[in-house]
């Protein structure tokens, strides 16, 4: 992982000024592009940036220039007496307890802008994999399980596109956003989830877009059994647009993509019970469709 | 009044068989199947009832075709895309496999709907909406009312909550 560069950011001209926020004594900062956008981090702490690289968007390159479209501020306490604070441009967004957990807080955030504002893709919460050369993508809210069915989907053979966004162009095919596996404990409990390495399971990452061959949407019962019924192109764009992060900021680009997205794939909806069952069901799925579509599939892993 | 389906802060996506409509400015997306599509394009104020009728199954009874027309018009008014016009039920879903048979339901209007999220609400992570904040905290990223487990409190140990 690069170092960022130290570099103070500044909002581009014409852009929102920040107040009292600026006056809170800011003594490093970064700059960096991730999908077309330019942010800066900046913060009293200069250890800080040290740790700050793995915590950016996969993709993310150093700025050149100081100019930013937003900025995000990290204060912590010299004298360890009160929580940190994490602004986004001049809100305050949370107050975490140390500075691990500033870093997950600010490493959320920063993708949260990165969902919202870049213009040319769109965002779904959603996991995704690719298996021979297609997308299944599994949308879905925060603890539905997408991340562990996106684990077993990987242990089983298939290769890792993202366990948060499924980052579609507007030919509908999803690109990677290949951050590491945010996995939870028994406990369930965020402040011990574990980034893991899609390595670490055995998988690799797609490195290239791939059109959608089936979309699952689906939670995890302690008692459930995969009896999906099929969704209508219509119905399937209805359930997207429900994760679809720029769907309110541009409904058009978001509906283009995302009917491009289901033109060739299939859709389930139902409940499922053990991921790993289900994975092995979805893989031999996509397989089937695969070898009833012929030749001149491009397999990816 | 003849009907009059919204054409004004709508946007509308056609795909086989069935259309996509989205409300601009309440930010609500409509998925109309076959049946309420056609309806909704052509109540234009110009058709009547049995005018619409006769476009959906020209082949059907008239009252059978006007019933389903007003069920249709009934849930464009529910869903907030008809301007104008009679927007009562026709028959319930009930009394119209009564009259016309199970086989013919595949005629019957459909629009689902949805609120759209705002990015904040489509991204949101226990992450952002939990850390920071006491247990028992009420949070809106997984659906739960509760969440206990995301909001830490200093007697979260290493060893888990």
């Amino acid at each position: 992982m690069a170092s960022v560069p130290i570099m103070m950011p500044l909002l581009r001209p014409g852009a929102a000024r920040l107040g009292r926020i600026d006056r809170l004594g800011w003594s490093a900062g970064t700059c960096f592009d991730a999908y077309g956008l330019r942010f800066g981090v900046r913060t009293n702490a200069s250890g800080l940036l040290d740790r700050l690289g793995p915590h950016l968007p996969p993709g993310w390159r150093a700025s050149a220039s100081p100019l930013v479209d937003q900025i995000f501020s990290v204060w912590v306490d010299p004298e360890d007496a009160r929580r940190s604070r994490v602004y986004v441009g001049k809100d305050r967004r949370s107050r975490p307890a140390d500075l691990a957990q500033a870093l997950a807080v600010l490493e959320s955030e920063i993708r949260q802008c990165v969902a919202a504002g870049a213009e040319r893709r769109t965002f779904v919460h959603s996991g995704a994999v690719g298996w021979r050369g297609r997308a299944i993508v599994i949308p879905g809210r925060s603890r539905s399980g997408k991340t562990t069915l996106v684990a077993e989907l990987v242990k089983a053979g298939a290769s890792y596109l993202s366990d948060e966004f499924a980052v579609l162009d507007a030919r509908g095919r999803v690109h990677p956003f290949a951050k590491p596996l945010s996995i939870r404990g028994a406990s369930g409990c965020d402040r011990h989830a574990r980034a893991q390495r899609v390595e670490e399971l055995g998988g690799c990452c797609a490195t290239s877009p791939l059109p959608v061959r089936l979309v699952v949407l689906t939670e995890y019962r302690p008692d459930g059994t995969w009896r999906p019924e099929r969704l209508t192109a219509g119905q399937a764009v209805l359930e997207l647009l429900a994760h679809t992060v720029p769907a309110r900021l541009r409904p058009e680009a978001s509906l283009v993509s995302l009917e491009r997205a289901v033109a060739r794939a299939t859709v389930l909806k139902g409940p499922r019970g053990d991921a790993r069952d289900l994975a092995q069901m979805l893989l031999r799925s996509v397989e089937k469709a695969a070898s009833r579509g012929g030749a001149g599939e491009r397999g990816t892993t | 009044m003849n009907p009059v389906a919204r054409r004004e802060g709508v946007l509308v996506r056609e795909l086989p068989g069935e259309l996509l409509v989205y409300e601009r400015g309440a930010h609500r997306a409509h998925c109309l199947n076959r049946t309420a599509a056609t309806v909704f394009r052509n109540a234009d104020g110009t058709r009547t009832l049995s005018d619409l009728a006769r476009l959906l199954a020209p082949q059907s009874d008239a009252a059978e075709g006007e019933a389903v027309v007003k069920d249709a018009l009934a849930r464009l008014a529910e869903a907030g895309l008809l301007e104008a016009g009679e927007a009562a039920g026709g028959w319930s879903r009930r009394e119209w496999v009564r009259r016309v048979g199970v086989g013919a339901a595949i005629l019957l209007p459909a629009v689902a709907s949805i609120v759209v999220p705002t990015p904040a609400e489509a991204a949101v992570t226990c992450v952002t909406s939990c850390v920071g904040k006491q247990d028992g905290t009420p949070c809106t990223c997984s659906g739960a009312p509760i969440c206990t487990a995301s909001c830490v409190t200093e007697t979260c140990s290493e060893a888990g909550c």
